[in-house]
């Protein structure tokens, strides 16, 4: 079985637009939390967010969207895209050029992208508004394509040439840890040499607020206390967008191209709750069984973990079941891994979360640290027997796990290898 | 008579000005729908809203098309001839097509069906369809894409003495392609170890699209048909020959009619290779004749026309295809 190495990564986060200032953010526990504009009004009882700085893209004409100069996107290609389609083009050319690909190495039939994103609800309802009020033709001819949830495979895939397996993966906050999975299993199976895996969410009004009505969003409005997973106090998510790419590829690729890695991808494993379409089973069942089958496909013994980035979104009940399911599995003293939700940090990502905390953990393997799990005052009593760091270790992590859970009691779980 | 008279007749009758006011908030939508255009197209569009007069839609059209067109096409467009192709030289593909139609639609407050804009290849497709459709005038014939197979099965010429391989016929005029094998026989002493396409030639090869011009872009009354035997040359003058074109070279010919009166028709015409010019002939004067034909309506009727193929597979645009994938 070939063996899987990340070897490039781009971010356009809420806590930095590059690979450094995010570093620097996790060590340093920066958070990229605001009150943000759009939610303050009286009707808005939710008042911070984590959106992604140096882009403005609030507008429902392409056109008028401004995003860093180091960045060009032609307009025919802008006009089929959703906001957070930007954020995945410029984390594409991130992770391309941290990956020191060439047009030759990725436009090929060995080379494929998975994506994940919830879609553009904002261009989604912009687009049936028009077409109920102005008429059925009236509708922009890419409206479809620049607002359904696979907007970013569809649009990365076209004008990146890619040539290999491409799909979109739709497990909410699962999603983009599902893609990273299946990527895994194309490589191990010798169905791709290289796989492009990709993690995008608009985080605007229409991405974020409808999760306010089912009481899943912090209304604290101390942008410094919103997120704060593991705390007893916590009191919901705070919303976020952006995109992470991550640049898997085989063991023979990265010889063949003497690639720099961040680590090794050594294997995943997946289980659902059966329990609830929205709520997490409160035992962690699936999530356990999920970190189980990760375990046992990358042949880890849970003494050997590390560190683990969990899922924790900061909701009552969610935190709570992922912490009983790391406790039946990393129970015995000598088995303690360090465990943070870098979500005190970046906010809820969603589809985007799975990606984007799996390229925190290469970063950490790579430059050696384990980031704090900040915003912490007083743990929640289930906390007991976990090693949950509230400060940044420098200490680099040998093997380390990252969970992810979606919608329907979807868990996944990956784990990552220092190279060598 | 072709189309194209119809609607000259149409402009020469004086235009009705009925000056209705526009309400602010239907300006200021306008203004937000053409923010992207130039204030001209804008000028333009509130002044067609105001009077109706058709006198300003091709600064409408001119400046929605522009807006679509990248930074560095647009220049072709400030003096662009009706001939400028919207594909081809603008870089317009299907979807910007049909963005271009919505804001047309939303901006004249008309709708255009998928069939009518199947039609539309050139700018001066897209300024006679919309003048028509302002004016309530039966739409002009679109261009037709002719591949070799068609025009010698149409022409009453034929190899090896056929100097056309490909041509497109609007009512407007027609345009061609030929490429200079190098096989043609009279290359052999024209000239001796130099072959030379001869300028006579050139001159029969414009004759030839006006031949095809005629039997093809006419529009004919009701029971009536150029007649193909009937048509001879007549005269020609003003022809001045500027290259020697060899085998190799590929002539792009254009007529246009610049007078059309039984027995008579006289264009203009031009070669060129690549942008050089090889033959100007101010003047080309063809007589031609009608025959009785079984009459067809749908001649007469662009919307009808629209929904058959004229050509073949070859002729049809990509237009509105997309969806196919989804």
């Amino acid at each position: 079985m070939p063996r899987v190495f990340i070897t490039g990564i781009g971010f356009i986060t809420s806590i930095g637009n590059d690979a450094a200032t995010v570093s620097a953010s996790l060590r340093e526990l920066r958070h990229g939390m605001e009150l943000y504009p759009p939610f303050q009004k009286p009707e808005i009882p939710v008042k911070v967010a984590a959106p992604v700085k140096d882009f403005q893209i609030d507008s429902n004409d392409p056109e008028d969207w401004k995003f860093p100069a180091r960045y060009t996107i032609k307009r025919e290609i802008l006009r089929g895209m959703a906001p957070h389609g930007v954020f995945a083009w410029c984390a594409m050319q991130q992770a391309i050029e941290d990956a020191r690909l060439t047009e030759a190495d990725w436009s090929n039939p060995h080379t494929g992208l998975y994506a994940a994103s919830g879609g553009s609800p904002q261009l989604m309802g912009y687009m049936l508004h028009r077409m109920h009020t102005q008429g059925v033709m009236r509708c922009s001819p890419l409206g479809i394509v620049a607002s359904i949830s696979g907007t970013v495979n569809f649009n990365l895939v076209a004008h990146f040439r890619i040539k290999g397996s491409s799909c979109g993966f739709s497990s909410a906050c699962a999603s983009s840890s599902h893609a990273l999975g299946y990527a895994y299993d194309d490589l191990v199976l010798g169905r791709q040499k290289r796989m492009f895996v990709v993690g995008a969410e608009d985080g605007n009004v229409d991405s974020i607020l409808p999760f306010a009505g089912m009481r899943a969003l912090s209304l604290q409005r101390d942008p410094a206390l919103a997120s704060r997973p593991f705390d007893a106090a916590r009191d919901g998510f705070v919303g976020t967008g952006g995109a992470v790419v991550l640049v898997l590829e085989t063991e023979d690729e990265v010889a063949r191209r003497g690639a720099r890695v961040y680590c090794e991808f050594t294997g995943w494993g997946q289980a659902s709750d059966g329990h609830n379409v929205a709520i997490s089973h409160p035992e962690g069942l699936g999530l356990q069984a999920a970190i189980e089958l990760a375990l046992r496909s990358s042949g880890t013994a849970p003494e050997e973990v590390d560190y683990i980035n969990a899922h924790a979104t900061s909701t009552p009940i969610g935190d709570v079941s992922e912490l009983r399911a790391m406790k039946k599995i990393f129970r015995i003293p000598a088995a303690r891994p360090a465990i943070s939700s870098t979500k005190a940090l970046t906010g809820h990502g969603l589809s985007l979360a799975g990606a984007m905390e799996s390229a925190f953990c290469a970063l950490a393997i790579r430059e050696g640290f384990m980031p704090g799990s900040a915003h912490i005052t007083r743990p929640d009593p289930e906390c007991d027997g976990l090693n949950i760091i509230r400060s940044t270790l420098p200490a680099q992590p040998q093997v380390v796990l990252n969970n992810s859970s979606g919608f329907g009691g979807a868990n996944v779980s990956l784990v990552f290898r220092r190279a060598g | 008579m072709p189309d194209a008279v119809h609607s000259n007749q149409g402009s020469n009758k004086p235009f009705p000005f009925i000056t209705k006011p526009v309400a602010p908030e239907d300006e200021a939508a306008l203004r937000e729908s053409l923010k992207r255009c130039s204030p001209s197209t804008f000028e333009a569009a509130i002044q067609f809203r105001k009077t109706g007069n058709p006198e300003h839609l091709p600064a409408v059209v001119i400046g929605v098309i522009e807006r679509f067109v990248e930074p560095d096409l647009r220049t072709k467009l400030k003096d662009a001839d009706d001939d400028l192709r919207l594909i081809e030289d603008l870089g317009i593909d299907s979807l910007t097509m049909m963005e271009i139609v919505i804001l047309v639609e939303d901006v004249l407050q008309m709708s255009i069906n998928n069939d009518e804009l199947r039609n539309l290849r050139t700018v001066g497709d897209v300024k006679t369809f919309i003048d028509c459709k302002v004016r309530g005038l039966p739409l002009p014939k679109p261009t037709k894409f002719l591949p070799i197979e068609h025009i010698a099965a149409t022409m009453p010429v034929q190899p090896p003495f056929l100097f056309l391989n490909e041509a497109s016929v609007s009512s407007s005029g027609a345009n061609a392609k030929y490429k200079i094998s190098g096989q043609e026989f009279f290359l052999q002493g024209h000239f001796k170890d130099n072959p030379v396409m001869p300028a006579s030639i050139m001159l029969e090869a414009l004759g030839q699209l006006a031949v095809l011009f005629l039997l093809e872009g006419l529009t004919p009354e009701p029971g009536k048909a150029v007649n193909p035997q009937m048509i001879f040359f007549t005269g020609c003058e003003g022809v001045r020959a500027h290259r020697v074109c060899k085998p190799g070279d590929i002539l792009t010919l254009s007529i246009k009619p610049k007078r059309m009166k039984m027995p008579l028709a006289t264009f203009e015409g031009a070669i060129r290779v690549g942008q050089e010019k090889a033959v100007i002939a101010e003047e080309i004067t063809l007589t031609f004749g009608f025959m009785e034909v079984p009459a067809q309506p749908a001649a007469v009727n662009g919307a009808a026309q629209a929904g058959q193929p004229v050509n073949g597979e070859a002729a049809q645009p990509t237009t509105l295809r997309v969806a196919a994938s989804a």
